[in-house]
């Protein structure tokens, strides 16, 4: 099967930042982005103690692209993804998700945010062991009690690679197959934004290949928006977008490049 | 090592809290109920010593056949009074009654109620009296009467009112004259008492000189055991002597040995919810050593040896059970007085002066709490020294299980436990037996199985608890996505779920196998009731239950003049003891010329006619007793009365009764007066006349009986059953009270189970509130949880009380004519609280869900 990823390797640093669709001449939708943070801070801690783990972030991520944001330990990049997708609240700032300022709502709002406009892929899979694959790729669905659409879903199991693996469940399939499932589940809802978490930590590379090449697909098959945070240069290569992060602040933001390019990036960087 | 421990119990304290208390409330329960008992103890010593005050020497009705028996003729009378007074040495004599009696308002409206006794007390000389008038003064006048205070209170009397008494031959009208207190001001055990004048007591007796006894002060210089032996030797031995502090000691013995009925009665609940904790133990140990894998795997690489391994995991056994025991201890005092406002609701009013807490109580409640947690945490203590050092460098490392046992060990294993019942059951320890019985049953199910499909080694360990899961499950399968996965994650763990939900069957196993007995007891009552009574009235006392209160024997004298109705027979129950035996026969003693047309008798050797045989030497056996005495027609039996002496009877007929009328002899009414000393009626069966309504009659009988015998009324027979079944309810609600305390203790066990479970399972519930599941839906899905693992404990329970009800009462009482009955309502009501109990238990661990700190639970460890 004929994967996006060798040709992200292969594409040079000067290829404009769209998709090979959008290039093609559908309209993209840029106006604003479709997530946007204004001025983001978290701090950690009180008085002397306190840590600013996001120090005044302005960030847009149009749709249709695949970001990657990397950045050393304790950078702020997963804090930032995590109040990007609505996990957890801002000290101070605002973040837009599809037109909606997201860090006005409450609970209850940004759970059905995060169940209707967001998808989400992590390191450790976190599947449902007691449910099937197909259960597990149906879940968000299941939550919100809405209707499947089956052609949608063949669609997703046929391009992730799983058809034949549907009735099986997580502790019958490898670390690569639960990944791809999962990728599938962050799919399944038609999300507006997929956030990824490391997608590729627990991955061996020919696995990570695989599922990277997978997001890849999405955003240009299927119109996906994919924000990725990871350490993992070879991982970020995948991306159209390469975003780093350093205590909290944004160091570096500009095209995806090679593996040994963005290797070079971090070293300089520091 | 324990200082570790001691940390990470402080660390768990919420799962310490709800383990010790799962120990707690069993030794509450039973701390509880030694101190009740010893309170209760303790209170009528106080009272008994009161009342033996003033008394050197006592002389009392020797109790031949125990001390249950009343309403018999005493044997002391004037001329035994008079050769007490004569005795040298004796500065006083007098004789005094005490016996019980109903009080009455003027309109005829009992004024005790429930279970507090009312007795009528003659007035003695000052040196014996124990009761002191707190406001007017002692009867004089056989037209006065004096009252004790708590009676007073409670019905509103005051001095200068009238009010009813009657005793077991007669009822008088008295003015209140004074307001009495007993002895030092105790509470006399919720009792009521009436003082009267002597001759008044004994008319409402209907003994006119006799006494209940004679209370004795001896002169200067003579000590109470002198005296005591000088008036030994001048009665007859149909009574006894004692000093006044040897009555007070007897009185108490004999109050013990009714108590310590009471606190087997109590205990069995108490270990029964005890057997519940330790589940929960069990349980929760289990699961914290499978979740402390890791943290073991550690120790064992740092050197620490399997030994200190599970001396770890016993230590914090050896302190949960601390903790739980001194917990329970204090609660016990709480217990103990709820107990007491239980039985008082039940109608039984115990004294109650002090709260006793005996050394005992503390010792045995501390010894209990802590062993039984201990022990139950020595299996996953056990299981910790398992755990191989490499557990610290691995995720998921299990502890190696032991094997599943071969076919072989099954059958050896049953074998085994066949023998086990035969030596249990030929020891005599049948109730041992029988529960191994069941045990051995369901292994055999087991092993039947195995064998069935031909597998050395079974594939599954469990197939019970899954099947049940999934059926359950399917009913709040249709909730969606919630109710699928608690039905999943309830059989996840199937030991987990087992163990947890069998806790909550133990509880409910025992309520459905007493809901089964009483069905089946209430069938068996209403079916004797209609097909033996064939008569349209039973008069008995109105303090329902109370077979030791009886009618006068002359209420069916005077019924008999009442229009319409055609005949009365009456019933009276009394003892004899065989010779040779040390229980004590019990005698149903009738009307030969009437008995016949009103009840029928299911003759084994005999007929109706034989009954005119009875006379004063004839008796009719029960089969039972028949054969297990080995009486034919025509056979002799000699008995000890209540009286002292010895009656023959010939056997002159044999008949079954599954109405349970009939004692082990029938004897006549005649003869039981005679010989047995039997004053009172138990009961009268009433027949109409040809077209006498009851619409006419029961008014007309019930008129009289408020008039004449305002302790009697009449009941028809469908008032009769339902009084029987009220009984036996009252009795059922009492044992479901105390067993709800088993099944609260095993809502804790769901608790914790829920909690551990869902302390396991952050990350997935991290995931779930990540990718959009309200707080709500994760509320929902551990409710739907644990209400499946509380059905699959009720579903246990129910099959396992219902089938063994079943059992028990067709192998031992298929012969008395059990009748079978499933109450399927009290059943499904049963699934219901097991049901409610699910949702219960679900709350705190659900919210705990609901609040789950999604960040930590999605990107930590």
């Amino acid at each position: 099967m004929p994967y996006a990823m060798s040709q992200a390797d292969r594409r040079p640093a000067e290829v404009p930042l769209v998709s090979s669709r959008v290039a093609a001449g559908t309209e993209p939708r840029v106006s604003g982005g479709l997530v946007s943070s204004w001025e983001l801070r978290r701090r950690y801690g009180e008085g002397e103690a306190a840590v600013d783990a996001l120090d005044g972030i302005t960030v847009t991520f149009p749709a249709r692209r695949f970001a990657a944001i990397m950045g050393p330990s304790g950078s702020g990049k997963s804090t930032l993804m995590h109040i990007l997708a609505g996990l957890d609240q801002p000290t101070s700032g605002t973040v837009t998700l599809d037109g909606v300022e997201i860090t006005q709502l409450g609970d209850r709002e940004l759970t059905e945010l995060r169940r209707d406009h967001v998808g989400f892929i992590f390191q450790t899979f976190n599947l449902l062991p007691v449910l099937d694959a197909e259960e597990n790729i149906l879940l968000p669905l299941s939550i919100a009690g809405r209707r499947v659409d089956r052609d949608w879903f063949d669609t997703l199991v046929q391009t992730v690679g799983i058809a034949d693996r549907l009735s099986h469940r997580p502790a019958e399939l490898s670390g690569g197959q639960q990944q791809r499932v999962a990728v599938a589940r962050a799919l399944i809802s038609r999300p507006s934004v997929v956030f990824a978490d490391e997608p590729s930590g627990n991955l061996d590379s020919k696995s990570t290949d695989h599922v990277l090449g997978l997001l890849r697909q999405a955003v240009d098959e299927f119109e996906q928006t994919v924000v990725m945070v990871t350490h993992d240069a070879h991982a970020a290569s995948f991306a159209d977008r390469l975003l780093v992060l350093a205590d909290g602040r944004i160091v570096h933001d500009g095209e995806a490049v090679s593996t040994e390019q963005t290797l070079d990036l971090m070293k300089a960087l520091g | 090592m324990l200082r570790l421990v001691l940390r990470g119990f402080l660390q768990r304290k919420l799962r310490v809290g709800l383990t010790a208390v799962a120990v707690a409330l069993g030794v509450a329960l039973m701390a509880g109920t030694y101190i009740l008992t010893d309170t209760i103890n303790n209170s009528f010593g106080a009272i008994f010593q009161t009342a033996s005050k003033g008394h050197d020497v006592v002389v009392t009705p020797k109790q031949t056949l125990g001390n249950e028996v009343l309403s018999q003729t005493s044997p002391i009378d004037e001329a035994m009074l008079a050769k007490v007074r004569a005795t040298p040495g004796v500065a006083q004599a007098s004789g005094s009654i005490f016996t019980p009696g109903t009080f009455l308002d003027t309109r005829g409206k009992r004024l005790t109620t429930g279970g507090a006794p009312a007795f009528i007390a003659s007035t003695v000389p000052p040196r014996f009296e124990s009761f002191k008038p707190v406001k007017g003064r002692f009867p004089r006048s056989s037209s006065e009467l004096a009252i004790d205070e708590a009676t007073a209170k409670r019905a509103n009397l005051h001095l200068g009112q009238q009010m009813i008494v009657a005793g077991s031959a007669a009822t008088g009208r008295y003015t209140i004259v004074g307001i009495t207190k007993f002895g030092g001001g105790e509470s006399f055990g919720g009792a009521g008492a009436a003082l009267l004048v002597p001759a008044e007591a004994q008319r409402l007796l209907g003994e006119p000189g006799h006494f209940d006894q004679i209370d004795v002060a001896a002169s200067p210089g003579i000590t109470a055991q002198q005296l005591r032996a000088r008036i030994r030797l001048e009665l007859p031995s149909n009574v006894d002597v004692r000093t006044g502090a040897q009555q007070a000691k007897k009185n108490t013995s004999d109050l013990e040995s009714n108590l310590s009925f009471l606190r087997t009665f109590l205990l069995v609940f108490a270990y029964v919810a005890l057997v519940v904790g330790a589940f929960i133990i069990f349980n929760t140990f289990s699961i914290t050593v499978a979740q402390r894998t890791r943290e073991f795997g550690l120790l064992r690489t740092l050197g620490g040896s399997r030994v200190q391994l599970m001396r770890s995991v016993l230590y914090e056994g050896l302190m949960l059970g601390v903790l739980g025991a001194v917990l329970g201890l204090f609660a016990g005092i709480g217990v103990a007085s709820a107990l007491n406002q239980l039985f008082k609701s039940f109608g039984a009013d115990l004294p109650n002066n002090g709260t006793v807490l005996q050394s005992r109580t503390i010792v045995v409640s501390l010894l209990v709490g802590i062993g039984v947690t201990v022990l139950a945490g020595l299996p996953p203590a056990l299981r910790a020294m398992r755990v191989p050092p490499l557990a610290a460098m691995r995720e998921g490392v299990q502890i190696p299980r032991r094997p599943l046992p071969t076919r072989k060990a099954l059958i050896v294993r049953f074998v085994l436990g066949v023998l086990a019942v035969g030596i249990l059951i030929a020891v005599g320890a049948s109730g041992a037996g029988i529960a191994l019985v069941i045990v051995l049953v369901l292994r055999a199910a087991r092993l039947v199985v195995r064998l069935r499909r031909g597998e050395e080694r079974p594939a599954r360990r469990y197939r019970v608890v899954p099947a049940l899961g999934h059926a359950i499950g399917s009913l709040v399968r249709w909730r969606g996505i919630t109710g699928r996965l608690a039905e999943e994650n309830s059989i996840r763990e199937p030991g987990r779920t087992m163990v947890t939900a069998a806790a909550l069957t133990v509880g409910l196993a025992l309520v459905a196998f007493v809901a089964v007995l009483a069905a089946g007891t209430k069938a068996t009552i209403n079916q004797a009731v209609t097909r033996s009574f064939a008569g349209n009235l039973i008069i008995e006392n109105s303090q329902s239950g109370n077979n030791e209160q009886g009618i006068p024997a002359a209420v069916a004298q005077r019924l008999r003049a009442v229009p319409g109705i055609a005949s009365v027979t009456p019933i009276a129950f009394t003892v004899g003891r065989a010779k040779g035996s040390s229980n004590n026969s019990s005698i149903t003693a009738i009307d030969p010329a009437t008995f016949s047309s009103v009840y029928r008798i299911e003759w084994k050797q005999g007929s109706n006619a034989t009954l005119g045989l009875l006379g004063d030497t004839g008796a009719v056996a029960t089969k039972g007793y028949a054969s297990s005495h080995h009486l034919r027609l025509g056979s002799t039996i000699t008995l000890l009365t209540p009286t002292d002496r010895h009656t023959t009877v010939k056997i002159v007929g044999i008949a079954s009764d599954n109405a349970r009328l009939l004692g082990d002899l029938t004897i006549s009414r005649s003869l039981a007066k005679s010989a047995f000393g039997q004053r009172e009626d138990a009961l009268d069966f009433v027949t109409y006349a040809r077209g006498a309504s009851n619409a006419q009659v029961q008014p007309a009988v019930d008129r009289l009986l408020a008039a004449a015998f305002p302790q009697a009324r009449s009941r028809t027979a469908t008032q009769f059953k339902a009084d029987q079944a009220g009984q036996i309810n009252t009795l059922l609600t009492l044992i479901y009270v105390l067993l709800a305390l088993s099944v609260i203790v095993s809502l804790f066990g769901i608790v914790n189970t829920l909690i551990l479970s869902i302390y396991e399972r952050t990350r997935e519930l991290g995931m779930m509130r990540a990718i959009g599941t309200s707080r709500r839906q994760i509320r929902q899905m551990i409710r739907y949880e644990s209400v499946i693992t509380a059905l699959i404990g009720g579903v246990l329970g129910l099959v396992i009380g219902v089938v063994g009800a079943v059992l028990v009462t067709s192998l031992t009482l298929s012969d008395s004519g059990f009748v079978q009955a499933i109450p399927v309502g009290t059943l499904a009501v049963l699934l219901v609280v097991a049901a409610l109990a699910g949702v219960i238990a679900a709350q705190l661990p659900a919210r705990r869900a609901a609040r789950l700190d999604m960040l930590r639970a999605i990107s930590g460890e």
